[in-house]
């Protein structure tokens, strides 16, 4: 059991002073348990911290995802979100790779279905559904229906609608990897600005080293088959990221090539990429011969 | 073309609305229109060469073989006008629809409502689906004398031909629209904390709706065809029975004038329904064409 925080917690619901996500041994299994997705993972996510999963795929981050969000229950070990198991709904908020938007409404209509799942009415509804599309800068689109949109406005609407229910934390999963580079790019310190005046919590799942780098104050490395930890990176780099290229940043450097090294340790002591095994069988040495 | 034009344009504060239109050159587009009325009045030409044809073929085929075996055009227009006149068309009009619209009727709303249980609960739909492919690949007329033991011969046993016709294409295609509902969107909503309740109606139901109308559509023309079987088979009545007493009589110029008010009301109802599918669902109608 995890030992607790602080000193003698009393009542039924503590406040909650420990970190707002926890995990401790979390494993999860699929197909029956002979698929293990992950193994044994613990890691903290204070509030307001933003923290990046990384990893080639089959590392489990999007298991990890589900698993924080509560859609789906850990086998092994414990997930709390602020002390409790987490379930979908009031404090997790997601967004996903693809927008996930619901063709037969307008834009403004599918901000306002989350803001309806909680509980919100009428007038009061429409006019914050409004109001988060300003925050990123759809406001005239409101009437506008998604695939009159582009993929970039279309993921900034993905956003809007996981702001609007002011989770405690967002959970995003890969959420510019669709989307072409420049719009990535613009997307990215988007996000970086509304982290910076709203300050939730942000876990974000992404396989591209370069983009952990630049949002996060957390990197966690993973590494595939089972998906465990492989190391925890703090990124030291100065605020208002947005404002300047942090590329250049020596420590950016650093980071990058640091945690490349990994990756490549991962290949070499035998945890191949996915892609590399299967796509192009014939392009991996061959394994050793078997030894007795 | 003109380099003022360009030049003006460019000068224009770039536009922050939704349909994203370029400055089209008028001549472009007044060439475009041209070719498109063009083949537009094509069509139109061919289609009346076509009728002519059939009103040709219809003569030559009368003057060779005599009235029997295809009566004159002209002779059809006149039984026409005197069946319209002395009331006997409308009056079989009246009662084939009052058998087609009941029958359908009742089928749409026990085959949506039937499609909703089968798709929304998955142990309802594993355990009927065979029964239900069973029934919907049993010929509707088949059931006839059962409907004529059970209901007798009269307007309610007919409905129930066109119900136990029109029934099982509505609910097959209902209850796959909702089974195969888009399970990204489903994970969204659930994401949100959507209950099970608001997953069903918002979500699933709104898109399977493409389906369940051209589900409707099937129907209405299997509904049609019932109509025309049961009046037939069962106390002659309607359209049908017309078409039969003239059948018998060997009137060709009756029977056709019936045939020709049976295809306008085949061609009308499908069309409608079309319509109606177009109009409810013209994003999926620009889905497909952005994914062309």
């Amino acid at each position: 059991m995890r030992t607790g925080d602080g000193p003698a917690s009393s009542g039924a619901r503590p406040p909650v002073t420990g970190p707002l996500i926890s995990l401790r041994g979390v494993g999860k299994s699929f197909k029956d348990g002979q698929v293990q997705a992950i193994s044994d993972i613990s890691f903290d996510v204070e509030g307001g911290e933003f923290v990046s999963l990384v990893g080639p795929s089959g590392c489990g981050k999007t298991t990890l995802l589900r698993l924080i969000d509560g859609l789906i229950r850990a086998d092994e070990g414990e997930v709390l979100v602020a002390g409790k198991e987490p379930r979908p709904g009031p404090d997790l908020a997601m967004v996903f790779q693809s927008a996930r938007l619901m063709p037969w409404r307008s834009v403004v209509r599918n901000i306002e279905f989350a803001l309806a799942v909680r509980g919100l009415r009428g007038r009061e509804r429409h006019e914050r559904a409004m109001a988060l599309l300003g925050s990123v800068g759809l406001r005239d689109f409101a009437n506008a229906y998604p695939h009159e949109l582009s993929g970039g406005m279309q993921q900034r609407v993905g956003l809007a609608r996981a702001l609007a229910v002011e989770p405690k934390v967002l959970l995003m999963d890969e959420p510019f990897a669709a989307l072409d580079a420049m719009t990535r790019e613009t997307l990215r310190r988007e996000l970086l600005l509304l982290w910076s005046r709203r300050r939730t919590a942000v876990v974000f799942v992404t396989h591209d080293i370069e983009e952990a780098i630049f949002l996060s104050q957390r990197v966690i490395l993973l590494r595939p088959r089972p998906g465990r930890i492989d190391e925890i990176v703090e990124v030291r780099l100065p605020e208002r990221r947005w404002e300047l290229d942090a590329r250049a940043l020596p420590e950016f450097v650093r980071l990058r090539e640091h945690l490349w090294d990994r990756i490549r340790n991962m290949v070499r002591e035998g945890a191949e990429l996915e892609e590399l095994g299967t796509a192009f069988p014939d392009a991996v040495p061959p394994p050793d011969p078997p030894r007795s | 073309m003109s380099e003022e034009g360009t030049a003006v344009r460019l000068g224009q504060p770039r536009a922050q609305k939704p349909p994203a239109e370029a400055a089209v050159d008028p001549d472009v587009a007044a060439r475009a229109r041209r070719r498109r009325s063009r083949e537009r009045n094509l069509v139109i030409l061919l289609r009346v060469g076509v009728v002519v044809f059939l009103i040709v073929g219809m003569y030559l085929l009368n003057a060779r073989s005599g009235n029997l075996t295809m009566p004159k055009p002209s002779d059809v227009f006149d039984e026409s006008v005197k069946m319209w006149s002395d009331g006997t068309m409308l009056r079989g009009l009246r009662e084939s629809l009052t058998v087609l619209v009941l029958g359908f009727l009742t089928a749409a709303t026990s085959g949506i409502l039937g499609g909703m249980l089968l798709g929304g609960f998955r142990l309802v739909g594993r355990v009927f689906d065979p029964f239900v492919h069973a029934l919907n690949a049993t010929p509707s007329a088949a059931f006839i004398p059962l409907v004529i033991v059970w209901f007798g011969l009269f307007t309610e046993a007919k409905i129930i031909v066109v119900w136990i016709a029109a029934f099982f294409p509505i609910l097959i295609s209902t209850a796959s629209g909702i089974d195969q509902s888009d399970n990204d969107l489903v994970e969204m909503a659930r994401s949100f904390g959507a209950s099970r309740f608001r997953v069903f109606w918002q979500v699933m139901l709104p898109n399977a709706l493409p389906s369940i109308l051209s589900g409707l559509r099937i129907g209405a023309a299997v509904a049609t065809v019932g109509t025309v079987i049961a009046e037939l088979q069962m106390a002659q009545s309607g359209l049908g029975g017309l078409l039969s007493a003239a059948g018998n009589r060997f009137e060709m110029d009756r029977y056709f004038a019936v045939v020709l008010v049976l295809m306008v009301i085949g061609t009308l109802i499908t069309g409608g329904l079309r319509l109606v599918e177009y109009r409810f669902w013209n994003w999926r109608a620009s889905q497909r064409d952005a994914n062309r």
